[in-house]
């Protein structure tokens, strides 16, 4: 569904715009079109796959990545707008091969099924738990209530973030 | 027994990959010189196409390829070919909103949607039918050139209903409709195909049954099957959706012929619930009759099935539930007649529990309303009824394990049956038992499967089986499988299923075969590669073969500190004797003398798995909302591989189900899906799940692969009976129309107090 193709478009305006973002810790500068999104930069240019499509129009979390700290549904950044932020996608949570404690959390309470939902539902758990360290069962809900998963039913990843909690709260950092 | 890997809580084989972002879903491939292909779908539910303009679109800078029925072959065709009734572009007719009548590969995705916009058909609408029963009416519009708009009829009779009736003291008779669903993998449909100079097809897709749909593509296109080679990846879902081709497939081939670059289409998620094939909808009329001492005695059900504009997976669907209706209680007398009824709607395709949910949405919430009627208790009622172990059924279904009193006895006692079922304010508990396959069927004449492997030289194991992992996890059971037999640790399996040039031949992931069918053939594979390795250990260890002991990923005797590594083993096996080890196997699913597809009925079935969800829900009796408190779900697993992933299966298929009860239906108006995003088609999410309870039975089947049968689908059929009945017992009401919406509560309460 992202339109954004190795070969640039021969019709309509091709205006490209220069924009800067820093990618997984490295700077990236590209030049984008102006109704191009944040989505379609990461999995067209950027050839970050990870980052995942549901269905471009904000509905189901699959593309969350964290903006300077925050998450978002990248599919609804314009890429234009994102211009001079920090983005961290699920290629950049591991750190030199080790997984950060919510992937790990994801792995061992088996709240993986297809695994198309689950980088944007660890994205959105990692943001979540930032704002949050404490969550309840409650505030999971709520918190990752813009993310679908057609699998696993949510049961076991809800297990999986409380996991991440009492990982965290015994001090276990990535 | 006790075993080192089977029965435990193990993450999936494939879990690391896919939490770090690196598993590749087909949508994530690319290839050099790819083009994007775009299809242009009727606009009108039924119309005659008059004339076709792609003048504008060819000259478009950046278009490569545009086609029309001109260029396609007309090839009529379907999953069953004897009912072959769909070209791959329409050339005279559209019979759906969303039917292919063009398509167009470009640079890139914009320029094709250009594209799209540039051509131009000339339509004469026709008239259009929307719901089943209209169009089995005389003088309803006809969607194709037949007579009639029945596609396929199929009647089944055991024993004598109509005097059965007679003698039955209670008797329930009630109309019960289920709409059309989707699927809603959060992965699209899409594929990659490249047409080689060669002539060879290789396509790159979503898929749950490559080795068929091979076949399919082949058949479509007229070319030979071996030109076709299809390469699966790591799939973001598949829930039935995936088993027979859409026409995104020949189309892509085509302009990739054309073009000779590799073209891929992939569906907007608006395309994925307004084109894509769904759920069937039903329309069920179901007769009940039963004895003084709550004995069923008699059932008689039709169901008209919305088949949707073109023939796909609809007579097995029916047939199936022919199926589980005669089995799921052992009733003496039964009548079942189906018919399938075109309607200028997307088509209908297998979707998890393929027609057993909706069936049992009507049988399970009718048994409680019969109960109503004796006096007696659901759950006793259900009790008396129940099947056994070692059982022939009066439709001939054989049942060789059996849990379904236990349980349901487990979810009665988990969801507090007694003291809730008194009810306490506008809460209530209510439960339904279920049956389907554990193990596939025999719908093709024959149900085997194949499996190979080799031990590497550097001593990790290689399995090839062709169980397509669509993230059920098969991958993972398949590896526990050998792991087990033989010994070794599951992250020195390798498992590879996605190619067709590769893997041997088979039926694909469907009706809950992979765990019972390609488990054994694994397993088969497994002792076979054992027998090797025990031969070449022997020599090694100077043992008696007898005492060879495989054991992390070491052979051994017992009592002796010599040992070797599975390494030292392959490398003494490659490099010494010159013999590398492997092993081939294979499952045959016998078939029970006398049989034949036809009139096999329920002995299509090599295993049945039975299982009873409970459900607690509460009621809003001001905004007729349902709130669904607490879901208890016993199901049979024969043995369970996985803890973790049977339970993944279990919560993933009630939540489902919560949705197919709850909230789930496509809406069309004129036609048109006008809910075509997950805004307003509403699956649930975090904020609408309940607890749940999960509860294995393990009743050890006898030809299953360490006693396991299938557990992908039976967590979906039973859970809208449950909560229907739930309701029931709250409030007094049963809604006889999935979903149960808030209006339609409303209404009901309304009418309940006005009369
Ligand atoms: S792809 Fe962005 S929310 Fe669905
Ligand atoms: S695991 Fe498949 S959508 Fe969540």
């Amino acid at each position: 569904m992202s339109g954004a193709g190795a070969e640039k478009s021969l019709t309509g305006e091709a205006f490209m715009h220069m924009i800067k973002l820093k990618v997984n810790g490295h700077v990236q500068e590209l030049g984008v079109k102006s109704h191009q999104t944040l989505l379609e930069v990461l999995r067209g240019p950027l050839e970050l796959t990870g980052v995942k499509e549901g269905c471009g129009l904000g509905e189901c979390g699959a593309c969350t990545v964290l903006m300077d700290g925050k998450p978002v549904n990248s599919c609804l950044v314009l890429a234009l707008e994102a211009d001079g932020s920090e983005i961290l996608t699920i290629e950049g949570l591991a750190q030199v091969g080790k997984l950060h404690y919510v992937q790990k959390a994801f792995v061992k309470e088996g709240a993986i099924q297809c695994g198309f939902c689950t980088p944007g539902m660890v994205m959105a758990t990692v943001g979540l738990l930032q704002e949050n360290p404490n969550s309840s069962q409650e505030e999971i809900k709520e918190g990752l209530r813009g993310n679908l998963c057609r699998c696993t039913g949510y049961v076991k990843i809800i297990k999986a973030v409380e996991a991440a909690v009492e990982m965290m709260r015994e001090g276990e950092q990535t | 027994m006790t075993w080192k890997v089977i029965g435990k809580g193990l993450p999936k084989i494939d879990s690391i990959s896919k939490v770090t972002g690196e598993a590749q879903y087909t949508v994530d491939l690319k290839l050099p010189g790819m083009l994007y292909g775009n299809i242009f779908r009727s606009p009108l539910p039924h119309a005659k196409i008059k004339s076709i303009n792609t003048s504008k679109a060819e000259e478009l800078q950046g278009v490569h390829a545009v086609i029309t029925a001109k260029d396609v072959p007309l090839n009529k065709f379907s999953f069953f070919q004897w009912l072959a009734d769909k070209t791959i572009l329409c050339s005279d007719k559209v019979r759906y909103l969303g039917d292919e009548v063009a398509a167009v590969a470009a640079v890139d995705e914009e320029t094709a949607l250009e594209a799209l916009s540039l051509i131009k058909v000339e339509y004469e609408p026709l008239p259009a039918v929307f719901d089943a029963e209209e169009a089995m009416k005389p003088g309803a519009p006809l969607i194709h050139d037949k007579e009639k708009n029945i596609g396929f009829h199929v009647e089944r009779l055991f024993g004598d209903p109509d005097k059965a009736f007679e003698e039955c003291d209670y008797i329930c008779e009630d109309r019960y409709v289920t709409g059309q669903v989707s699927h809603c993998c959060l992965e699209v449909s899409n594929c990659i195909v490249k047409w080689d100079s060669s002539g060879r097809l290789t396509i790159w897709t979503n898929t749950q049954a490559p080795h068929t749909q091979r076949q399919e593509i082949a058949r479509i296109l007229g070319i030979p099957i071996r030109n076709v080679r299809i390469i699966n990846s790591t799939m973001g879902g598949g829930f039935g959706s995936k088993l027979v081709i859409d026409m995104k497939l020949p189309i892509a081939a085509i302009l990739s012929k054309k073009t000779g670059r590799p073209v891929r289409i992939e569906n907007s998620r608006a395309e994925e619930f307004s084109t894509a094939k769904t759920r069937y909808g039903y329309t069920i009329y179901v007769k009940t009759g039963a004895k003084k001492d709550g004995r069923l005695w008699a059932r008689e059900m039709k169901v008209i099935g919305d088949n949707g504009a073109y023939h796909d997976k609809g007579p097995a669907t029916l047939n199936f539930s022919s199926m589980m209706f005669g089995t799921l209680y052992n009733i003496p007398n039964i009548r079942y007649e189906g018919n399938l009824v075109y309607t200028n709607k997307q088509m209908g395709t297998a979707f998890r529990g393929f027609g057993n949910p909706q069936i049992a949405f009507a049988c399970e919430t009718q048994i409680d309303v019969l109960a109503n009627k004796t006096g007696m208790d659901p759950l006793e009622l259900r009790l008396r009824n129940a099947n056994q172990s070692d059982q022939m059924t009066f439709c001939g279904a054989e049942i060789t394990s059996c849990g379904m009193k236990e349980c349901m006895e487990a979810a009665a006692r988990a969801i507090g049956w007694e003291e809730k079922r008194r009810g306490k304010g506008l809460r209530g508990v209510g439960l339904a038992n279920m049956v389907h396959t554990g193990a596939g069927g025999r719908f093709y004449g024959y149900n085997a499967a194949d499996a190979f492997i080799k031990l590497s030289d550097d001593g990790t194991v290689a399995l090839i089986t062709p169980a397509q992992d669509m993230g059920q996890g098969s991958h993972t059971v398949m590896a526990q499988i050998v792991a087990e037999e033989l010994g070794v640790n599951l992250e020195d399996i390798n498992v590879i299923s996605n190619d067709t040039d590769l893997t041997p031949y088979d039926l694909g992931s469907w009706g809950s075969r992979t765990t019972f069918m390609n488990g054994n053939a694994v397993l088969d594979a497994a002792r076979n590669t054992k027998k090797e390795i025990i031969t070449v250990a022997s020599e090694m260890l100077e043992a008696n073969p007898d005492d060879i002991i495989l054991e992390g990923g070491r052979v051994f005797v017992k009592g002796s500190s010599d040992q070797y590594s599975f390494s030292e083993l392959a490398d003494y096996a490659i490099n010494k004797r010159g013999v590398p080890i492997s092993g081939k196997g294979r499952f045959v699913d016998k078939l029970p003398s006398g049989y034949t597809i036809k009139e096999g009925f329920a002995k299509n079935i090599p295993t049945f798995a039975f299982g009873t969800q409970a459900a607690e829900v509460e009621i809003d009796e001001e905004t007729g909302e349902v709130k669904v408190l607490k879901v208890v779900a016993a199901h049979e697993t024969g043995t369970t591989i996985n803890t973790l992933m049977a339970e993944g299966q279990i919560e993933g298929s009630v939540v489902q189900g919560i949705g197919y009860a709850l909230m789930e239906g496509l809406t069309l108006k004129n036609g048109k899906v006008i809910n075509d995003g997950f805004i307003d088609y509403k699956i649930p999410t975090f904020g609408d799940i309940p607890e749940i309870e999960t509860i294995l039975i393990e009743t050890n089947d006898p030809h299953g692969p360490f006693g396991a049968k299938g557990i992908g689908e039976p967590g979906l059929v039973p859970t809208a009976p449950a909560i229907a009945n739930a309701i029931f017992n709250a409030v007094g009401i049963m809604i006889k129309e999935l979903p149960i919406t808030p209006e339609k509560i409303l209404k009901a309460l309304k009418e309940k107090k006005g009369g």
